[in-house]
């Protein structure tokens, strides 16, 4: 069962490293687009948003997270998913996000995709 | 206007087309209301010249004006002006600071600007008021644009989101059916339940008489209490063997907070609980299967072990043929036969019949067995051991329990059987060619327990005769038509046959039930014992 959320984050060069962990629904996808708007414009043009720990998402989170895809394309930047839980990459795929954003194994992997 | 002058505007508007599309194009690829604005600002200033656009928007005729570009603060001052208008129009003010101003109704809102003078403070011209008109109109296509493109990406989104819920609403169906636990499938559709309807928190609870004896909570860690006490709730509830399992989802979220359900929340929300449901039958189900499968598997073990109770091999006795032969059915039977040497050189004989099949009976079988046991290694006296049997038999038993049972004891030598009947078919005894049913001694063991004693009997088996131990299984094996082979076919079959080998009798009355019964299942235990006296 999903757990209440919470997220670390990390920047490497043009990179956000975003960690969560729970339910990303309103309350998630909120904290996930403030942190990325805090380094978006900063140097920041690329996400990689592990979800290792969040294998729940509704459909408001998901607005949030293409909220994020769409700036990104704006200046050419990418998200890249990593660590998928299966029911959320199928869910990602029906919503069509994978159409502009990519996807990876885990964080090496993304890295290389960037 | 003459004619070259309105062919000179013609000319000049024609000029202005290219610059309307790539405004267009520019105003319809703006990502939010204030870019759109300050781009339309750009666009009128770069084609009529002029030194400041301001820019208000209101969602309703009755709302204020918001502020989205101001380039001179001067303009605020004609704000009573612009809310003083009503529907659309433009108003050429040619006073020291602005030039025009303008209101319109567009697709779901008000648009109001407040234009500067043109840089080189000359008039406007008609070709700028008609530019003007037409500017406004781009405004107006672009913002209509925008809207239906949202319009449509809302309802992409709406769409797929709908395709992901019933996706998920199958996916979850093959996943619970997967699971045997019962606090794992509802966990799982309890989760899907609120994240496929955006709801904040999620309870199910399961009662048992108004009393709740679980409670489950999405996200786990979340207060339950604050579920209950939302207006903004849902909730059904399946039932099942008593139990009553109540979904309740609370707080729908939307970008912009907290919605209402939806009918099409309710309707999930229910399919899932009625998944939930069939996942509970079927694990039910399942269990039931199992414990019978279970069961059945200990049936057969303890038929196995009730089957070793009956001898393999037979003692040979001098001077007599003995064989025997005990064929069951699928069920646990309570049957049983045995021969004993007791301490005397005499030898024991019996053969026993449990009221009824099943565990019960062959539990009984083997309480008449290990009785035995105990008596056969002492003095044995045939009708106190059948009185010791009865209470012990009747003690070990259900009412409607009890065991038929006719036991002899032979003397080899002389041939003398002491036999004794206790509610058993009549034993057959062949007496010079003559049939002779013995069938005296008392009641069944363990039916009564009335300290009525047991009576005993004497024959003198000679050489050439011959004695037929049976239980009904025999007399009783139906044939299709449900015809018995019966008492009568036992006798015939008895007195027609001669042989001096028990064996090859047996077989052959075993060959002549099967003639009659043919391919019909065998529904009780078969057993016979032989004896003849060959010398």
């Amino acid at each position: 069962m999903s757990s209440e959320f919470n997220l670390v984050s990390e920047t490497r060069d043009n990179c956000l490293l975003v960690n969560t962990t729970g339910y990303i629904n309103n309350v998630g996808g909120q904290k996930i687009i403030d942190e990325f708007y805090m380094h978006f414009g900063n140097g920041i043009n690329n996400v990689i948003l592990n979800l290792a720990k969040s294998n729940v998402v509704n459909s408001i989170g998901i607005s949030f997270l293409i909220e994020i895809i769409e700036k990104l394309n704006q200046s050419n930047g990418k998200l890249i998913f990593t660590n998928l839980d299966p029911s959320i990459e199928k869910t990602f795929t029906i919503m069509g996000l994978f159409q502009f954003a990519k996807k990876a194994d885990n964080q090496e992997e993304a890295f290389k995709l960037l | 206007m003459n004619v070259i002058e309105y062919n000179n505007i013609v000319e000049r508007l024609s000029m202005q087309v290219s610059s309307f599309q790539e405004g267009f194009a520019i105003l319809s690829g703006s990502n939010s209301l204030k870019e759109f604005s300050s781009n339309f600002c750009h666009i009128l200033r770069g084609s009529l010249i002029i030194s400041n656009v301001n820019i208000f928007f209101k969602t309703s005729d009755s709302s204020s004006w918001e502020s989205f570009v101001i380039q001179d603060n001067k303009c605020l001052n004609y704000l009573p002006r612009l809310a003083a208008r009503s529907g659309a129009g433009v108003e050429y003010l040619y006073d020291e600071d602005f030039g025009i101003i303008a209101s319109f109704p567009s697709t779901g809102c008000f648009w109001g600007l407040i234009i500067g003078n043109k840089i080189d403070k000359s008039p406007l011209t008609e070709l700028d008021k008609i530019t003007f008109q037409m500017f406004l109109q781009l405004l107006d296509n672009a913002y209509q644009s925008i809207t239906s493109h949202n319009k449509e990406k809302e309802l992409n989104f709406a769409l797929n989101h709908r395709v992901v819920q019933l996706n998920s609403l199958i996916d979850t169906g093959i996943e619970i059916s997967r699971l045997h636990k019962t606090s794992s499938l509802l966990q799982l559709s309890l989760e899907r339940a609120a994240v496929l309807t955006n709801a904040s928190r999620a309870v199910l609870q399961i009662q048992s008489e108004n009393k709740i004896i679980s409670e489950i909570g999405f996200p786990e860690d979340s207060d339950i209490k604050k579920v209950f006490e939302s207006s903004n709730r849902i909730e059904t509830f399946v039932e099942f063997d008593g139990l009553k399992y109540l979904f309740t989802l609370s707080e729908k979220e939307s970008r912009n907070g907290i919605a209402g359900f939806d009918p099409t929340d309710e309707i999930l929300l229910a399919a899932f609980a009625r998944q939930v449901l069939t996942a509970i039958e079927n694990e039910h189900l399942h269990r039931e299967a199992l414990d019978k499968e279970r069961m059945h598997q200990e049936i057969e073990t303890a038929a196995a072990i009730q089957r070793r109770i009956i001898p393999q091999i037979l003692p040979e006795i001098e001077g007599y043929d003995l064989a025997g032969i005990n064929i069951p059915s699928l069920e646990i039977g309570g049957d049983y036969y045995d021969v004993r040497k007791l301490k005397d050189g005499r030898y024991l004989i019996i053969i026993a019949d449990v009221a009824g099949k099943g565990v019960a009976s062959g539990l009984l079988v083997n309480t008449l067995n290990a009785s035995l046991n105990a008596y056969v290694e002492n003095e044995f006296n045939l009708t106190e051991v059948a009185g010791k049997l009865n209470k012990i038999i009747y003690k070990a038993s259900t009412p409607e329990k009890y065991i038929t049972g006719f036991i002899a004891i032979l003397d080899p030598p002389t041939g003398t059987i002491e036999y004794l009947n206790a509610g058993h078919n009549p034993v057959f005894y062949s007496s010079k060619e003559k049939l002779i049913k013995l069938d005296k001694g008392g009641f069944a063991f363990g039916m009564l327990d009335y300290g009525m004693p047991y009576q005993s009997a004497f024959i003198n088996i000679e050489p050439g005769e011959k004695i037929l131990f049976y239980t009904d299984g025999i007399t009783e094996a139906m044939n299709e038509n449900n015809e018995e082979y019966s008492d009568e076919k036992l006798e015939s079959f008895f007195l027609g046959q001669n042989h001096d080998r028990a064996g090859t009798f047996i077989e052959n009355l075993m060959a002549d039930i099967k003639k009659h019964v043919a391919d019909t299942p065998q529904s009780d235990d078969i057993t016979t014992l032989c004896l003849i006296r060959t010398g």
